[in-house]
């Protein structure tokens, strides 16, 4: 393995991703170089030291207390690093646009499959570092005070080491899962369309469980006591050697330390011969069934639609479980209703309500920001045709809320059923999830008229920073007050249930008809000159 | 299946000497870029325009205004004696358009792409059908039609953009670089579906090229377009008049009149 190749590809391809889409910006920019990332990480790292410096400073605990925190917390820093890049990296490298994942660009290039590997999950592990190096500096002064600084200087590098192994398990899963893609499209078939999305899904959905950091802690804290689960278990190694620094016992942790390292030269073979044995280049042609040309889409037209704006919004449904950059936005609401009923019990009716409509509402919102994004560079054709930006909103309002509203039917009625909700209550929650949704639905459009990003970027983002933060913020204030008091109005009964529902009631429609008239003025605008 | 490409269904009766599309004085700034400057054109009726000039001359941007995906700041632009930005929709109806690089949606498959386009332009089912069949046999493209556009080559994405620019029989074809990435016979095929629609069915169009062969082969005008500003315009002969360069090709006359025709010292230093 030729390691300057590995990193000079390692940091093509993290400048690919940080000036991706940055056609104004300057490509001599520092903000562009896999410089910014160390700088993020140094300042992380430098920002986190210092507020736990200041907290050891002002706390005045005694030595002993800071070990007694530290002692368990350090054999699992190296998982923290593991659990951020699988989960990241599942949710956003196996979605990255075809184009990009492909990587064709570099296969022309004299590389061995291992260097490929190794420099594409060096560049994941660097993506994703700012946060071990956040947890790394907030772990420092108290690992200094409480006589624990040379664990920690094992658990850091062995951090890095688990960084690395996240990204080359991501290279592995995305060469199979190419090859298992290609299959399944040599197959043809529309169902298969839908079935390659649900498997995606699932194994966005099995890793993002397995490996939320509040599992995987619980986990491991319980397994990691007996021996011989994390001797098995080579992703533990770290933990076990850590352990074993602090234990006192330095053969045992040279072996599993050792173990560990050779264990990432085992992934960097295995990433290789994955990439090797089932790298398919990007983009093979898929048939999807047979042909049939029919004007129009009944459903739409049924509610009121025209035929522009029913093939539209019918476009955007098939898009959203055929786009691979979907899925996130699909897997996440999956994962808090998950949540939902592991945490439930917890919860109460009242939190219940509150959870299960912030749930639907923010999936509202996340689809409805993302609606206008997502056309990327094809929207100077929409705009080319006949459409209307009045025609455009409806269609788009359309085709967020046929998911939005099944999504709130059904987790409704389940959520309802799973706490034991009578038919009104569970009627009623269904309701004020679905008002929810169409409520961040109506909002999100605001921001998405305003705010799209029709850049194409390797993890695209459909919506400018500013556009996401602004529509998060206020879309949980608008939430919540709407949220708030039809949670009482469920909850309350008498005088005080109707008050609250005519309140959240008055909020949902005030905010809505504000909303609808935001909305097309910023469609009207997108259609003034194409932003691109 | 349906044949190879047959004339279409006869359009609207065109006036030969209608204008169907008049550019007048229009100019775009960007920042600080002053992308286009009082550039004025005309199409006419089953005439075939061809805008040329170098990469940045402004070709796209004033494809773009027409559509009225570029918002001119000066000047004005009508189709068929109206402003196209009083009753955009209208404008846009009569429009068929290939950009410079058609992003199709992928994750369609070229049936559905194309229906969608039909959709777009509210043609029935017993109308798009046959005509989006014929087109995809004279395209070659039968057989790929259900298959996702994201496994399709350049030039088979490129037909399906050139069929849906012609799916709904618009009146002017505003096509930028049509030719890009088409086989020798889709590009001939193309060029004689251009020919023949203008000349029977008396669509203009407005097309951009940098093969200057091509353009010399089809066009019955020519505008040169040159860091923003029209340059010169008018008939092949009209041009090579202007140029000096009576019995000259079109690329000389391009040459000679972009300022570009002394290229005798790149060319060697560049085999060096």
């Amino acid at each position: 393995m030729d390691l300057h190749r590995v990193r000079r590809l390692a940091g093509v391809l993290i400048a690919s991703q940080l000036r991706s889409g940055r056609s104004t910006s300057d490509p001599e920019s520092f903000f562009g170089t896999p410089g910014f990332l160390a700088v993020i990480d140094t300042a992380a790292f430098a920002g986190a030291a210092l507020l736990a410096w200041l907290a050891v400073r002002v706390s005045g605990l005694p030595t002993a207390a800071w070990a007694q925190l530290v002692g368990p917390l350090l054999p699992f820093l190296p998982l923290v690093g593991l659990s951020v890049v699988l989960v990241a990296g599942t949710m956003f490298e196996l979605t990255a646009t075809v184009r990009f994942s492909g990587s064709d660009a570099a296969h022309w290039l004299p590389l061995d499959p291992s260097e490929y590997a190794m420099a594409s999950a060096t560049a994941i592990a660097f993506s994703y570092s700012p946060s071990i190096a956040l947890a790394l500096g907030g772990v420092l002064p108290v690992a200094f005070v409480s006589g624990t600084f040379v664990p920690y200087l094992v658990a850091a590098g062995l951090s890095v080491v688990a960084l690395l192994q996240g990204g080359l398990v991501i290279e592995i899963v995305r060469a199979v899962g190419q090859r298992a893609g290609a299959v399944a499209a040599s197959r043809g078939g529309r169902a298969t369309l839908v079935v390659r999305a649900a498997l995606l899904i699932l194994v966005i959905l099995a890793v993002q469980l397995a490996f939320n950091p509040v599992v995987l802690l619980a986990v491991v804290h319980d397994l990691a006591s007996v021996l011989i689960v994390t001797a098995i278990v080579p992703f533990l190694w770290s933990t076990q050697t850590v352990f074993d620094v602090l234990r006192g016992d330095p053969w045992l942790a040279l072996a599993f330390g050792a173990g560990q390292v050779a264990f990432l030269g085992v992934l960097v073979d295995l990433a290789g011969w994955a990439r090797a044995r089932y790298w398919v280049p990007a983009g093979s042609e898929a048939d999807v069934g047979p042909v049939r040309f029919a004007a129009g889409h009944p459903w739409f037209s049924a509610a009121g639609l025209s035929a522009p704006e029913s093939a539209v919004a019918a476009k955007d449904l098939k898009g959203f479980v055929r786009r691979r950059e979907m899925m996130p936005t699909l897997v996440v609401p999956v994962v808090f209703v998950v949540l939902i009923f592991l945490e439930g019990g917890s919860l109460g009716a009242l939190g219940v309500v509150l959870w299960l409509g912030w749930i639907v509402g923010f999936f509202g919102l996340i689809l409805a920001t993302t609606s206008v994004g997502q056309e990327r560079r094809s929207l100077q054709l929409l705009l080319a045709t006949p459409i209307t930006p009045r025609g455009l909103h409806r269609a788009k309002v359309a085709a967020v809320l046929v998911p939005v509203l099944i999504a709130s039917v059904l987790v409704g009625a389940a959520v309802g059923v799973y706490f034991g909700f009578d038919p009104v209550h569970a009627l009623a929650l269904v309701a004020i999830s679905a008002t929810a949704g169409v409520e961040l639905t109506l909002w999100g459009l605001v921001f998405a008229a305003r705010y799209s990003d029709f850049q194409d970027r390797p993890r695209p983002q459909f919506l400018r920073p500013s556009g996401m933060l602004a529509a998060t913020a206020s879309g949980t204030v608008l939430l919540f007050a709407f949220l708030v008091p039809a949670a009482f109005a469920l909850a309350a009964t008498g005088m005080t249930a109707i008050v609250a529902g005519l309140v959240a009631t008055a909020i949902a429609v005030g905010f809505g008809v504000l909303s609808i008239v935001w909305s097309r003025s910023g469609f009207e605008a997108l259609f003034r000159e194409l932003p691109f | 299946m349906a044949g190879p490409l047959a004339p279409l269904p006869s359009g609207p009766d065109e006036s030969p000497d209608l204008a169907a599309l008049e550019v007048e004085g229009i100019s775009k700034t960007y920042g600080s870029v002053r992308a286009l400057t009082d550039v004025s054109l005309s199409v006419r009726t089953g005439r075939i325009v061809g805008l040329l000039g170098p990469n940045g001359a402004g070709k796209s941007t004033t494809m773009k205004a027409v559509l009225g995906l570029v918002r001119p700041d000066a000047g004005r632009i009508r189709l068929f004696g109206q402003d196209v930005a009083a009753d955009p929709p209208r404008a846009k109806q009569q429009i068929g358009y290939v950009p410079e690089s058609p992003a199709l949606y992928e994750f369609l498959t070229g049936a559905e792409y194309l229906d969608f386009v039909a959709d777009m332009y509210g043609l029935d089912a017993a109308t798009r059908t046959p005509r989006i069949q014929q087109f995809l046999a004279g395209f070659e493209l039968a057989g790929h039609e259900g298959s996702l556009i994201s496994g399709y080559s350049q030039g088979m994405k490129q037909k399906v953009a050139l069929i849906a620019a012609l799916v709904h029989r618009p009146r002017l074809l505003v096509l930028d670089e049509p030719l890009n990435g088409l086989d020798p016979r889709a590009a001939r095929v193309t060029k004689d579906l251009l020919r023949n629609l203008a000349s029977h069915e008396g669509v203009a169009v407005l097309f951009s090229t940098h093969v200057l062969e091509i353009a010399q082969a089809i066009c019955d005008q020519v505008v040169i377009l040159s860091r923003g500003t029209v340059l010169a315009s008018g008939t092949m002969e009209a041009l090579r008049a202007r140029a000096g360069l009576a019995g000259s090709g079109l690329e000389d006359v391009f040459l000679s009149l972009t300022g570009t025709g002394d290229l005798g010292d790149v060319v060697a230093a560049l085999a060096r």
